[in-house]
């Protein structure tokens, strides 16, 4: 086969998978909006998620050149102030990964193999647009490859590529001063990046204020839901559309759907949702827990709850006070689980069980999604200890497993309630 | 009247359970296959037939397993596990602690308390190695009847160990066995002490029962061969009640108690 008839081939794949692509999004969005618990102010939120995630249509919604970001970890008030829209890399579908699955391992992330064939259908693309920068703070060993993976599943973007090297050990000060130094690097990198020599330090505060002022409104969010008033289905929409926005437009739209919810589910028990990311259109668990009977109050997923670490507050308002701050938050408040010394993590899962704030920890794993599968063994162990309830559930993209999944959720139900 | 039926629509067989008293009556399986709803209300109708009963004797029907919620005539739905809990915890008059239930195409681990209520519970993920349908599937390739698999095995000296519970890549290594001319009977009893192996590690330590007994059940505890090799890895004594296919069919009529 000569270059011309590759070239060719992978043309008709690209087209054929973006078409499945767009079948496998529209089902969701149809599931969604005829939910009997759908309303027009949710709306908003679920077309943000069916436009796609392609760098023109974020740039053209937001008026922002969009910068992708792999981890969470990055401060999102610096791509702000800077006039950047930064947009968390997820991939969702199950389709999209035949795009990507033969150049890599049989058991891999299905969240970031789905993620590297979904860049080829936007660079197959619609309008041409590139995403301006990639930013990768080093977590897992996935993302720490990233770039590589990406050569090696031909996805021939090549845009400024910044690694963020995250200390692995939250709670030295020699790590947190190397973290900030990371942060300065970042902001000397979206500096050449956009061409703005010097930033002001109010826009910079201002920048900081206007999170804060987003944390709030999805911190009363976030209390809904462990009300049992928020359902999950409808929280984790609200919250993978974080990056499809700008950031204001979003927050005001959350504000808009709050009084929506204010009917508790008839059904429990009340638990709490840890581990592996879920990303729209791939809401099987959700749907899974539901039917199962389980009210999710309370959850630690980075798709999730921790979509953005929360607000940073700052007594220190010169320059380096503000960006010490971010650098503080987005490091030491930060409960992924690629961190070595994590205890705060476990204790975060824990200490609400003490409370009777939930029955039981689900804890989701995507198969190959490593830092998850090998800290579910402590948690298990410690929660069982306690006396807790503790399941978990590994899975990936595809839906040949949701009869079993179904089956050890209403089982784990039964536990519960027991 | 004060009749209770519990349907278990499994993976490979549809057993029904007709239960009095808590006691069953009657029972029977057939194979699972296409349409199986109408495959079970012939079993309800052959049970309702040959008791001597009409449908005003039977007060509810419960289904259970995969096929639950294709059941439109079953008044009640109940996950397999807590069926399987319920039914081996009346079966084995509260001394079950464990169970170990291998069904057609999965694996589970079941710690129930004093009172027959699910603890805890393992199972296995997408991969049916070790599950009846891994024993259908090494019957096939070494033209062997699945009943006779108990008592070859406990023909053989030795176990002879085997590397894969893997449905496909078991295959290939029982071929490649048999070309090498090693008897069907060890060959088999590596399988059993395979599994049994399988099992222990699904079981782990948090699972091994410190009182109260253990339990097997599901098509292939029938498997004496299985049994002893469980044992022997396990290094405890397994119990398998009589007609060990029905317990979550009955446990499923326990179920809305």
């Amino acid at each position: 086969m000569n270059i011309g008839q590759q070239e060719n081939r992978q043309g008709r794949l690209i087209k054929k998978i973006f078409d499945r692509f767009t079948d496998e999004a529209a089902q969701e969005v149809n599931l969604l909006k005829s939910r009997p618990d759908f309303r027009p102010e949710l709306e908003y939120f679920v077309d943000l998620l069916a436009a796609g995630r392609d760098p023109a249509t974020i740039a053209n919604r937001t008026g922002r050149k969009v910068v992708a970001l792999m981890c969470l970890q990055a401060p999102l008030e610096l791509f702000h102030v800077y006039g950047l829209q930064p947009f968390k890399i997820f991939g969702g579908t199950m389709v999209a990964q035949r795009l990507s699955a033969p150049q890599l391992p049989a058991i891999m992330c299905p969240m970031l193999r789905s993620a590297l064939g979904e860049l080829h259908l936007d660079l197959a693309g619609r309008n041409g647009e590139k995403f301006l920068a990639w930013v990768a703070p080093t977590t897992c060993d996935w993302v720490v490859k990233i770039k590589d993976m990406m050569e090696v599943c031909g996805v021939k973007e090549d845009p400024p590529f910044h690694r963020l090297e995250l200390p692995h050990l939250k709670d030295r000060d020699e790590s947190q001063e190397r973290w900030l130094e990371e942060i300065y690097l970042l902001k000397t990198f979206l500096s050449e990046l956009t061409g703005i020599k010097k930033i002001k330090r109010q826009d910079l505060a201002n920048s900081m204020r206007l999170y804060q002022k987003t944390w709030h409104v999805f911190s009363r969010l976030i209390d809904l839901k462990r009300q049992g008033f928020a359902p999950l289905v409808w929280f984790m929409v609200i919250t993978n559309s974080f990056f499809f926005d700008d950031v204001e437009k979003w927050s005001a739209a959350v504000e808009k759907a709050l009084p929506l919810f204010t009917e508790r589910p008839k059904n429990g028990p009340n638990v709490f949702l840890a581990g592996s990311p879920i990303f729209f259109p791939n809401l099987k668990m959700l749907h899974l827990l539901e039917e199962a009977g389980l009210n999710v109050v309370m959850d630690d997923l980075c798709s999730s709850e921790r979509i953005f670490p929360g607000a940073v507050f700052c007594d220190d308002l010169s320059e380096h006070g503000l960006l010490k701050a971010l650098a503080q938050r987005y490091h030491q408040g930060c409960l992924c689980p690629t961190f070595s010394d994590n205890d705060r993590r476990i204790n975060n899962i824990i200490a609400p069980a003490h409370k009777d704030l939930y029955q039981g920890v689900v804890f989701h794993v995507l198969k190959g999604c490593h830092p998850f599968d090998l800290e579910s063994l402590t948690l298990e162990s410690r929660l069982k200890d306690l006396g807790f309830k503790f399941i978990k559930l590994e899975t990936d993209y595809t839906s040949e497993d949701s009869q079993t999944l179904l089956t050890r959720l209403e089982a784990y139900r039964s536990s519960l309630v027991n | 009247m004060g009749y209770k039926i519990g349907l278990d629509l499994g993976s490979t067989a549809i057993k029904m359970v007709l239960v009095k008293n808590n006691e069953i009556t009657w029972s029977r399986k057939v194979p699972t296959a296409p349409g199986q709803e109408a495959l079970a209300m012939e079993l309800v109708k052959g049970a309702v037939s040959e008791c001597g009963l009409t449908e005003a004797d039977i007060d509810q029907i419960t289904a259970t397993g995969y096929g639950k919620k294709l059941m439109t005539a079953a008044g009640l739905t109940v996950d397999e596990i807590s069926a399987n809990a319920h039914g081996l915890h009346l079966l084995s008059e509260g001394r079950c602690r464990t169970i170990i239930n291998i069904g057609g195409q999965d694996l589970k681990v079941i710690n129930i308390n004093e009172n027959g209520r699910i603890a805890d519970f393992k199972m296995n993920d997408k991969c049916a190695a070790g599950t009846g349908r891994f024993f259908e599937q090494v019957a096939r390739i070494l033209d062997t009847p699945l009943e006779t698999f108990g008592e070859l095995s406990l023909k053989a000296d030795e176990p002879l160990e085997l590397n894969s519970t893997c449905v496909v890549f078991a295959e290939s290594e029982i071929v490649s066995l048999l070309a090498k001319g090693v008897p069907k009977e060890r060959i088999i009893k590596g399988l059993h002490h395979s599994v049994a192996r399988r099992i222990t590690h699904l079981l782990g330590t948090r699972y091994a029962s410190k009182e109260g007994d253990i339990y097997l059940d599901g098509g292939p505890s029938q498997n004496k061969g299985l049994l002893e090799a469980l044992e022997d890895e396990l290094l405890m004594e397994v119990k398998v009640l009589p007609n060990p296919q029905f317990t979550v069919a009955f446990g499923a009529t326990l179920s809305v108690n």
